[in-house]
């Protein structure tokens, strides 16, 4: 506290004029590893525990974890740093912005981090569409961290309430009980829209049902890919969540709720939300609440869902003792311990089969069945080249024209396939200028 | 301050006309022209050196930065600063020929205008009132200016929250009216929201300032007015609104300014420019192109447009506006 | 004394009172969440009146967010952005509006078009220009071949002389924030409403500009200075992106952005009691500055005509 307020009169005195960031004298002898993430709130204080056991396990580097903001703003805070040699050594950056960090040149591959460091990571152990998105040319690009999948939440008690014991596994099924949830007058929000429907709806929506939503495997085949979603089952789906929402069935939720409060408040029967959502509904749910693997379309041999969520990369620039102290850390967060611990404390996936296969063992799932329920979609069957994942350049910008498009849905200024092709054509738009400007390399 | 410059304020103020708005016209000085006081000094390297610190803090954060970041307007650029091509034209192209962006550029000077003279309204009917009220005037102004404290991160989600369909409390209220209040649905539901609450957040700025201006009359004018038979609500607009004409004046152009660049925060967390754009002003677009999406060519060429926009408003303000007020009342 | 009306005294109280109300809205429902458990805080319909936690939300969000020292930041950093302001705005109003030079009216438009593009936009570029101030001006003595002179006759190295990194300092959470024209076309408008007679009298006292700047100029400024430092350290107190994104070691960091680190995010439990009971002991400065500041402002030019 004391050289704080010092360098507080000083910077007080300077005003304007220069006052370099040196930090205290102590724990000089330890290597400082910083790290950027975006994630706060409990979350936070669950990576901030992650750090303190971190530092404590060992006592040759400190991981210095700092909060900068959500994940566009960590994203904006390291491209600003990057360019003035300020970068962190490690960024946590969210599965939207692959693309980016992958093509940036500022990072290093965590393959060869790792073997340069000697570590062994069996990456073969990764939970395959985890490993699917994250490995690049059979090498894993950066670390998956906190990885999710959208699931089915649902209200017990409501749904037995209109005689169903268990939702349905199609969406044609499914569709008949949120309507009888209202006729029968159990709720007047049998479901609820979560805020990043386009995540769970449509892409995962379409990976489940096999449906392509790029040609080039979405992606994965090349630079030159396009989407093609306006040509798929989607434009049905598109138009069924319309009739939801026009039928008071389908609640948006909007800006000023976390979609996932209506549903733990009991408001709405059910939502198809992350998996991660499950310290929420742990803690507030006050009704028998469960969970179950998102619908599919009928007639159609389910897929495997895709995640969500951030991955750890590496970076560049960084002296060769930091870089070692990053691996060591990499090292340590991939450990099927640490991994169970952080997924236990956080309703993440756990990454690695090895530590789902110690969270089975140890029977934690026969008292948290709903915990299992992610990990079960995500192996559903062999992934196929549209339920591996999505790998399209500038993939927020499409997002946020996808979000816009539908919203011209909900708000009936436009019809289903009209929205969807101009979401495509405006996305292609997008893809196209990416490729020209990373076409050389 | 010293007692002979007091002295000299009031012998100034009691010689002033009794009604300065029937004289205006006549006597508009040429200083409201040019901004110089036809009383003045002769000290160009005084003034250089007064000017100096304010233009040097604006070179090194302002231009410099301003200059760089206009400058992509003219390439595609990797956010990284890895790859760089020149495109010429084509972000301003594309911008143009986008019928979302013509949207946008439509409803922004729509909501601008209406934010604008509105927070000044209702603002001006704060301050008048604040100016009349002779008891708890203080506690007043205390207790309008105290909700600005909160960070705009918690006073931002609260709007939002306040009129969420499905939870909150006044959208509950509305429903309850017959109204059916769905701003997720309804685009003008959530032009009216973001209108609301821009207005809101910037009430306060309008009324500290108008306040000030409304005290600044010095008393001895209004008296004079009152003998003249005037009542207060004609004093108010004959004496009181003219002279704090100059204040009235930089409020639009801030009010104006405030519309059209630092809005994007509030959009941010009420309707992230939704539903389909409906919200979607010209800041909000660069600030997520640039900031969110981090596509920085377009960004730049969209700030450019944006600022070509605010210099031609600001000038037409200058010229239509301020020959009209008049600072020597 | 002016004559007193009872019917518009009373609308004046029922539009202070109905516009109180209003305005206070969101924190009177900030106050509400804040005092609420963490499923209360969820609960549909939201309850109107407060609960019994305050107290305590307040005092665990203050220990997660070790807000002491972020709080000592935002001071530092507020301070300097009113006083920075204020000095270099009155300075350059009272320049462009007392004194004949060339280029007046470019020098004031110069500054003015500094309000066409807030920091938030242009942050990158921004970042640069702080993080290496000293650039332009190597690249400008590099260009007209000064470093190149002094190196080869004196061995000075200019370019090592201006390195300016400002990264995680107080000048670089100020100084970007300071660079805006508002508070000088405040001053520019005021200044411009200053009876001429005031300054004739001062030159025929044999003032000088500075004199007649010191003795009068600002003494009657005194209630647009208070107006302008509530609205300046509104606005620096509540500054988030700039401090978030410029500063990389969390020592720098100020209270708005340990604020947002308690909101919770789309994955964790909505946990909006401590976000917002938070968010009354972060408001506590600026309040407190309203509520000091404005007891100033109603003096000035008010009691001098009486």
């Amino acid at each position: 506290m004391a050289s704080i307020y010092v360098r507080s009169v000083a910077g007080l005195l300077a005003a304007g004029a220069l006052l370099m960031g040196a930090a205290g004298a102590s724990a000089a002898e330890r290597v400082k590893i910083e790290w950027w993430y975006a994630i706060s709130g409990k979350l936070g204080e669950t990576v901030q525990q992650l750090i303190s056991d971190f530092n404590k396990s060992q006592d040759k580097y400190e991981v210095v974890g700092t909060f900068k903001g959500n994940y566009e703003e960590t994203m904006a805070a390291m491209v600003a740093a990057y360019r003035v040699n300020q970068q962190p050594a490690i960024l946590q950056s969210a599965e939207r912005g692959f693309m980016t960090m992958l093509k940036s040149g500022a990072i290093i591959p965590a393959d060869e981090l790792m073997a340069k460091q000697g570590y062994k990571i069996d990456w073969s152990d990764f939970v395959k569409p985890v490993a699917g998105f994250y490995i690049v040319n059979g090498k894993p690009a950066a670390l998956p961290f906190n990885s999710s999948t959208p699931i089915l939440w649902y209200n017990a008690d409501a749904l037995k309430a209109a005689g169903f014991g268990a939702p349905a596994d199609t969406w044609q099924g499914l569709e008949k009980q949120l309507y009888a949830l209202k006729e029968k007058k159990v709720t007047d929000c049998p479901m609820a829209l979560p805020g990043d429907f386009q995540w769970s709806l449509i892409e995962n929506y379409s990976a489940i049902n096999d449906q392509p939503f790029g040609t080039k495997a979405n992606g994965y085949g090349g630079l030159d890919t396009e989407f093609v979603y306006n040509k798929t089952s989607v434009v049905g789906q598109v138009a069924r969540l319309k009739k939801w929402i026009d039928d008071g069935v389908l609640k948006i939720a909007g800006q000023g709720v976390a979609p996932i409060s209506l549903y733990t408040s009991g408001t709405c029967a059910s939502i198809i939300n992350s998996t991660a959502s499950h310290s929420a509904v742990e803690a507030d749910a006050k009704f028998k609440w469960s969970a179950a693997v998102m619908p599919h379309e009928e007639g159609v041999q389910p897929k495997n869902s895709t995640i969500g969520g951030a991955a750890l990369w590496a970076i560049k620039g960084k002296p060769e003792e930091v870089q070692a102290g990053v691996a060591a850390f990499f090292n340590y967060v991939a450990q099927p311990t640490v991994q169970e611990w952080w997924s236990k404390a956080t309703g993440y996936v756990p990454v690695t089969n090895a530590a789902y296969a110690k969270m089975k063992q140890d029977g934690y799932f026969k008292n948290h069945p709903t915990r299992e329920i992610a990990i079960e979609q995500l192996s559903r069957g062999e992934p196929t080249d549209n339920s591996r994942g999505f790998r399209f350049g500038n993939h927020n910008q499409a997002t946020a024209i996808l979000l816009e498009e539908m919203q011209a849905v909900w708000t009936g200024k436009k019809a289903p396939q009209e929205a969807l092709d101009s979401s495509v054509k405006r996305g292609n738009e997008i893809l196209r200028q990416y490729e020209k400007l990373h076409a050389g390399k | 301050m010293p007692a002979s410059d007091a002295m000299r304020l009031n012998v100034g103020a009691a010689a002033r006309p009794r009604f300065p708005l029937r004289l205006k016209l006549g006597s508009l000085v040429s200083s409201s022209e040019t901004g110089l006081k036809s009383s003045h000094f002769r000290r160009p390297w005084l003034a250089a050196g007064l000017l100096a610190p304010q233009l040097l803090i604006l070179l090194f954060f302002f231009f410099i930065p301003t200059w760089k970041a206009l400058s992509l307007a003219f390439v595609q650029v990797d956010p990284f600063g890895a790859t760089m091509i020149f495109v010429g034209l084509d972000n301003f192209t594309t911008l143009f020929s986008s019928p979302e962006y013509r949207d946008s550029a439509v409803l922004t000077l729509w909501f601008t205008t209406v934010q604008c003279f509105v927070t000044l309204f209702v603002a001006g009917l704060f301050a008048f009132a604040t100016d009349q009220v002779m008891r708890g005037r203080a506690i007043y102004k205390g207790v309008i200016l105290l909700p600005y404290a909160i960070a705009p991160a918690i006073s931002g989600v609260l709007w939002a929250f306040l009129f969420n369909p499905t939870v909150g409390p006044l959208a509950q209220m509305l429903h309850e009216l017959g109204y059916a209040w769905d701003p997720n649905r309804r685009p003008s539901d959530a032009l009216l929201l973001v209108s609301v609450a821009a207005i809101w957040k910037h009430v306060c700025y309008d009324y500290i300032f108008l306040v000030a201006a409304f005290l600044a009359v010095p008393a001895s004018v209004i008296e004079a007015g009152a003998i003249d038979g005037a009542g207060p609500v004609r004093r108010f607009l004959t004496i009181t609104l003219p002279m704090a004409a100059p204040t009235i004046f930089f409020l639009i152009v801030m009010n104006f300014v405030y519309g059209l660049f630092e809005t994007f925060g509030i959009i941010d967390v009420i309707t992230h420019g939704g539903p389909a754009g409906s919200t979607n002003t010209l800041v909000y677009k660069v600030y997520q192109d640039g900031f969110r999406q981090l596509d920085l060519g377009s960004s730049a060429a969209q700030s450019v447009v944006l600022m070509a926009i605010a210099v031609l408003f600001t000038v037409l303000q200058f010229r239509a506006v301020e020959r009209k007020v008049n600072y020597q009342v | 004394m002016v004559e007193r009306h009872i019917w518009l005294s009373l609308f004046c109280h029922v539009v202070l009172l109905i516009g109180a109300a209003v305005v206070c809205l969101p924190l009177y429902f900030a106050f509400v969440a804040g005092s609420l458990t963490v499923s209360e805080v969820q609960q549909v319909p939201f309850p109107l009146v407060p609960g019994d936690h305050f107290v305590e939300n307040t005092v665990s969000a203050w220990k997660e967010g070790d807000f002491g020292r972020l709080y000592l930041n935002s001071i530092i950093v507020t301070v300097g952005i009113v006083v920075g302001k204020l000095a270099a705005s009155v300075i350059a109003g009272f320049a462009v509006t007392y004194f004949r030079f060339p280029f007046r009216m470019t020098a004031f438009w110069l500054i003015f078009i500094s309000l066409m593009l807030p920091v938030e936009v242009r942050i990158i570029p921004t970042y640069e220009a702080v993080a290496d101030a000293g650039g332009p001006l190597r690249s400008f003595f590099a260009a007209i071949g000064l470093t190149g002179f002094l190196a080869s006759t004196t061995g000075y190295q200019l370019d090592a002389a201006l390195q300016w990194n400002m990264i995680n300092s107080y000048g670089g959470l100020i100084l970007p924030l300071i660079a805006s024209a508002s508070a000088t076309f405040l001053f520019r408008q005021f200044f411009l409403t200053v009876p001429d007679e005031l300054c004739e009298a001062a030159k025929l006292d044999g003032a000088g500009p500075l004199k007649f700047f010191r003795d009068v100029l600002l003494p009657l400024s005194s209630s647009n200075i208070a107006a302008l430092s509530i609205i300046l350290f509104l606005y620096g107190w509540n500054q988030y992106l700039w401090p978030l994104l410029f500063t990389t070691e969390k020592e720098m960091y100020t209270a708005m952005i340990g604020l947002k680190d308690l909101i919770p995010v789309a994955d964790a439990q909505p946990a909006w009691h401590l976000a917002m009971a938070a968010s009354f002991f972060v408001m506590a400065p600026p309040a407190l500055v309203i509520l000091l500041m404005q007891r100033w402002f109603t003096r000035g030019l008010v009691d001098s005509s009486k």
